[in-house]
């Protein structure tokens, strides 16, 4: 193992980073101004949840792309994107690699809620700031003050569901069907108390394991129990699949869902079969904004599609980070405190403000498929 | 333990934490392949579930310092036991089954002890379990892979352990001997399952999270592919293939950006390359049925007569591991 | 009773994709011992080659399925050839890394090629729900029980009643003296290969269809479906496989419909479980006898 770096070299790279910083107070800004600044992605490039971490990967190099092309910035950025397989393991070494190696400044990351339990709490140590930008289990906020979030957690997604199609849409018998993993339990249990709350009936509460492609044993189930909604606790490719086969199952009820959803892939893949469904979520794919439509331009033509959830929270978790480094340079600390203080950040999926314990507070929208096409209805 | 935290302290100032890390899960997979080596190396039984056993451990443990305070050493060893209470129990029963119909049980075992844990409420189901303090270090593992191979070695120079070999080699002859094939296939069974569940428990006390995802099918291949690569039948093999393949998908990681890219093709590519290149794994004793050989002796063959000529195939429904190496 | 019957339908459904997996795998596992990880691979190989033929090229579905089954066939030989046939000589566990080792490969190459993103399958004609009485089903699902009788019909006969099959029987039991009674044992273990994978692809296909989704990560679970159906029926026997496939179904189904869906997999594993100790050589496997 001839690529063990020793400290000895950290505290070399610590030096000329001290002497350049020196050099750049004395001189003035703009001399040496263009200093390359590293910002880490860590995720699921290979493996069952790829796309989803492709997705993420691709929002964060579009962001820097455009910071660099911009002219705007004091530092040249640099993307360096870790595979973690979706796996805890690896994701240690990920972090580890990016943090030890790459001397990241900040890192948009982890994908997923278990990677980012078991990688997060060491960039926590080493306090290096990062934003998750879909790691939705609750106890992710209790990392610590370098974590950030910028998605909308779980149980506010399905409780704020629940009463739409309850109070506005007047449907009370609900059935539920939940993947088997962090994500589909909170939804489940935020669908619980909202159905609780509102004073609906829970009719079938049935679960499904990630990979899996057949459910018409669960749907079977939940048909018997004759709901008026069902709400599809997972992501947009079980999703669509859900449909289709309760479609042929003959369980023509209303489908609801989260930010999982959101993803152009729903109607590629679920048809006419997700007609109707219904998502929460913070990013408006239809909007009128000039600057999301920018983006959802830029990313369609980098990447030969349109850009889903993932991607979207994942272009303004860099361009967060991006800023930050630009207000106080490349200082791990210093950029921790200035991503807290972030306020109302103008983000293609909303204005975005961190709260005290890390996470995003930023609108949520209801959207409807209507004709293949989210239509916001609330 | 003051002088191991000394130790501690000196190995985290001189080697990289990405490094050390890498170390750290180095050994705790060295400890899970020289377990399975006894099972499925030395007496000759494929088991594919083995990553359950490191999941009762890491849970035990786990649960004990969450939930009961318990301290470092009692946990991890209560995950040992634990461990290797249900492997007496799962292994009483299915070690009657031969070859892949034992493979298909084991691996059933591995997805029924995931799926408990996924929907239990003691382990924190699909949240997983945290909150677990980070009290295993690199001196820590260091002694315990010492321990298991000192351990595991004098066992297999042992009677027990030549009774393993015997019937590994050949079951009825063993039994015809007078050896109780039954009980010593569950005491391999249960001893892998002990080594297995520290191991787990030493992962539980590192990564500080735990998850029902962590340990999967695949992790249970993942380990076998250590042993057999190493060479079956063979600890030090095993410590090798370990860590072998735990460092592999690093190093492609750290290369240069065109490999690190696709590292997972070329991780693929390369386990098939060593296979090939080293069929009886990097310590297989045996050599003389490296490609190379068979090559040259096809070729001798072809010149000779048609047909190979020497040959030593494996017969139908012949028992899951055929390793030919001994300690 | 009807919720009852039902789910008892959508386990023969089920049961009858993992046959269809099933059987192409016992091909190769039946002749060679062999544990192909590699099988969901070319499961998925043929899925893609399908879609793309179909969606991309636009060629009619009954000319882009043997096409698939071609293309998988000719990888699944060359995964024989490199991977495999090295190693011949080797312990059966070496061969099994290597095929984990080609399983990692086919997967991480297909996610360089296509992508992470699920694609869409869209079955070749308007699928329509059929009403039995208190049951209902449509005609893609019995169109792939349908394929599934087809394949394992053919596939017996070529192996009990062609001199192929006899080969290939002779190899399986004793690969030596197969090659003294003239029988070239390369040819027909590439030839195992050729149609285990074609049919590989064949159920890729149709799968892919069924469920609606083609994915790099498709064969995983399928493959190790496939493995745990083979071993059930009795390794190495056809219809021991198509029933090993029907049983994991229903036995899965019939988890959700009288237990609990979160329980499902850990219902049907100890099901199985049960079944092979009382029946230690599988459903339909042949009770070997010990040499002494």
């Amino acid at each position: 193992m001839s690529k063990v770096v020793v400290r000895s070299l950290r505290a070399r790279v610590g030096l000329v980073a001290a002497l350049a910083a020196l050099l750049v107070l004395t001189a003035g800004a703009g001399v040496f101004a263009q200093q390359t600044v590293v910002i880490g992605t860590l995720g699921p490039l290979t493996g069952d949840y790829a796309s989803y971490g492709v997705s993420v990967a691709n929002g964060v190099e579009l962001a820097v792309n455009e910071a660099n092309a911009s002219g705007q910035y004091n530092y040249v950025f640099r993307v360096q994107k870790e595979d973690t397989r979706g796996d805890s393991v690896q994701a240690v070494n990920a972090i580890n690699k990016l943090i030890e190696l790459d001397r990241v400044t900040a890192i948009v990351g982890a994908v997923l809620s278990g990677e980012t339990m078991t990688a997060g709490p060491i960039a926590q140590d080493e306090g290096v700031p990062f934003i998750t930008p879909s790691a939705t289990a609750p106890a992710v906020s209790e990392i610590g003050d370098y974590e950030f979030r910028n998605v909308i957690t779980d149980d506010k997604q399905s409780a704020q569901m629940i009463d739409y199609v309850v109070n506005t849409l007047g449907l009370q018998r609900i059935a539920v069907l939940y993947t088997n993993n962090d994500y589909g339990v909170a939804l489940r249990q935020g669908v619980e108390a909202g159905v609780r709350a509102a004073g609906a009936q829970l009719v079938a509460v049935e679960s499904f394991l990630d990979g899996d492609s057949d459910f018409t044993a669960q749907l079977t189930n939940i048909a018997a129990a004759n709901p008026e909604a069902l709400y599809i606790a997972g992501y947009y490719t079980e999703a669509a699949q859900i449909a289709r086969q309760a479609q042929r199952i003959g369980l023509n009820v209303r489908i609801m869902g989260a930010d999982g959803f959101d993803s152009p892939l729903l109607v590629e893949l679920g048809g006419d079969a997700v007609e109707g469904a219904l998502f929460t979520s913070g990013f408006d794919s239809e909007t009128d904004d000039p600057a999301a439509r920018a983006f959802i331009e830029a990313y369609e033509a980098a990447y030969g599609v349109k850009p889903d959830m993932f991607a979207a929270n994942a272009y303004d978790s860099a361009r967060i980070i991006i800023q930050a480094i630009n207000q106080v340079g490349p200082n791990r600390a210093a950029v921790r405190d200035a991503i807290a203080a972030t306020t109302d950040f103008p983000g293609v999926t909303g204005p975005t403000t961190f709260l005290e314990n890390g996470d995003a507070d930023k609108p949520l929208l209801i959207f409807e498929v209507q004709n293949g096409r989210f239509v916001r209805v609330r | 333990m003051p002088v191991l935290d000394l130790v501690n302290e000196a190995l985290r100032e001189w080697i990289n934490p990405y490094y050390y890390g890498i170390f750290l899960v180095m050994g705790i997979n060295m400890i899970l392949a020289m377990s399975l080596n006894l099972v499925t190396g030395f007496t000759g039984q494929l088991h594919l579930g083995h990553a359950g056993f490191m999941a009762i451990g890491a849970y035990t443990a786990g649960i004990l310092a969450t939930k009961g305070g318990a301290a470092f050493l009692p946990a991890v060893l209560a995950g040992g036991v634990a461990a290797a209470f249900f492997g007496f129990v799962v292994g009483l029963p299915t070690l009657r089954l031969r070859g892949d119909y034992l493979a298909i049980a084991t691996l059933g075992f591995g997805e029924i002890v995931r799926i408990a844990i996924l929907n239990l409420d003691i382990t924190g189901g699909a949240f997983g379990l945290r909150g677990i303090p980070r009290l295993t270090n690199l001196p820590i593992v260091i002694i315990a892979v010492l321990l298991t191979y000192v351990i595991l070695h004098s066992l297999i120079r042992s009677r027990v352990g030549r009774a393993f070999i015997a019937i590994r080699e050949d079951e009825v002859a063993a039994s015809a001997m007078g050896i109780e094939t039954t009980r010593m296939k569950v005491t391999a069974f249960v001893l892998a399952a002990f080594f297995a569940g520290v191991a787990g428990g030493l992962y539980a006390f590192w990564f500080r999270f735990i998850s029902p995802g962590s340990f999967g099918f695949l992790l249970s291949i993942e380990i076998l592919s250590m042993v057999v690569l190493g060479g079956l039948g063979n600890l030090l093999g095993s410590v090798l293939g370990a860590g072998f393949i735990t460092y592999l998908p690093e190093l492609l990681r750290t290369s240069v950006p065109a490999v690190a890219q696709h590292r997972m093709v070329f991780y693929g590519a390369l386990l098939v390359l060593a296979m090939i290149v080293r069929p009886n794994g990097l310590l297989g004793t045996s050599s003389e049925q490296g490609w190379l050989e068979m090559w040259l002796a096809r070729r001798k063959a072809k010149h000779a007569a048609r047909g190979p000529a020497r040959l030593e195939a494996a017969a139908p429904g012949q028992d899951g591991a055929d390793g030919r190496s001994g300690e | 009773m009807g919720v009852l019957g039902q789910q008892l339908l959508n386990g023969l459904v089920t049961g009858s994709a993992y046959a269809l997996i099933a059987l192409g795998y016992t091909m190769v596992y039946g002749v060679l011992q062999l544990i192909n990880f590699a099988h969901g691979e070319i499961y998925m190989v043929g899925a893609f080659v399908g879609l793309l033929l179909v969606t991309v090229v636009k060629l009619p579905f009954l000319a882009a399925l043997p096409l698939a089954m071609l293309a998988a066939a000719l990888v699944g030989v060359t995964v024989e050839f490199v991977a495999y046939r090295p190693l011949r000589r080797s312990s059966r566990l070496a061969v099994l890394i290597s095929a984990i080792g080609m399983s990692i490969f086919l997967q991480n190459v297909a996610l360089w090629i296509f992508g992470p993103a699920t694609r869409s399958f869209p079955p070749p004609f308007q699928v329509s729900v059929l009403q039995i009485g208190p049951l209902r089903t449509n005609t893609l699902a019995l169109l792939t029980l349908g394929v599934a009788l087809v394949m394992m019909v053919g596939l017996h006969y070529l192996v009990r009643h062609t001199k192929t099959g006899k080969a290939m029987r002779a190899v399986a039991q004793d690969r030596d003296t197969a090659a003294l009674m003239g029988i070239n044992v390369n040819r027909t273990i590439a030839l195992t290969f050729l149609i285990g994978s074609s049919l590989a692809a064949a159920a890729g296909v149709m799968v892919g269809m069924l469920f609606n989704a083609v994915v790099p990560t498709m064969g995983v679970m399928p493959g190790l479906k496939g493995f745990v159906a083979a071993v059930l029926g009795g390794i190495g026997n056809i219809p021991g496989a198509m029933l090993g496939g029907i049983v994991l179904g229903l036995a899965e189904t019939m988890g959700v419909a009288l237990l609990s869906s979160q329980w499902r997999d850990a219902i049907a594993f100890a099901i199985l479980i049960l079944v092979l100790l009382y029946k230690p050589s599988g459903l339909l496997g042949a009770r070997v006898e010990e040499k002494v």
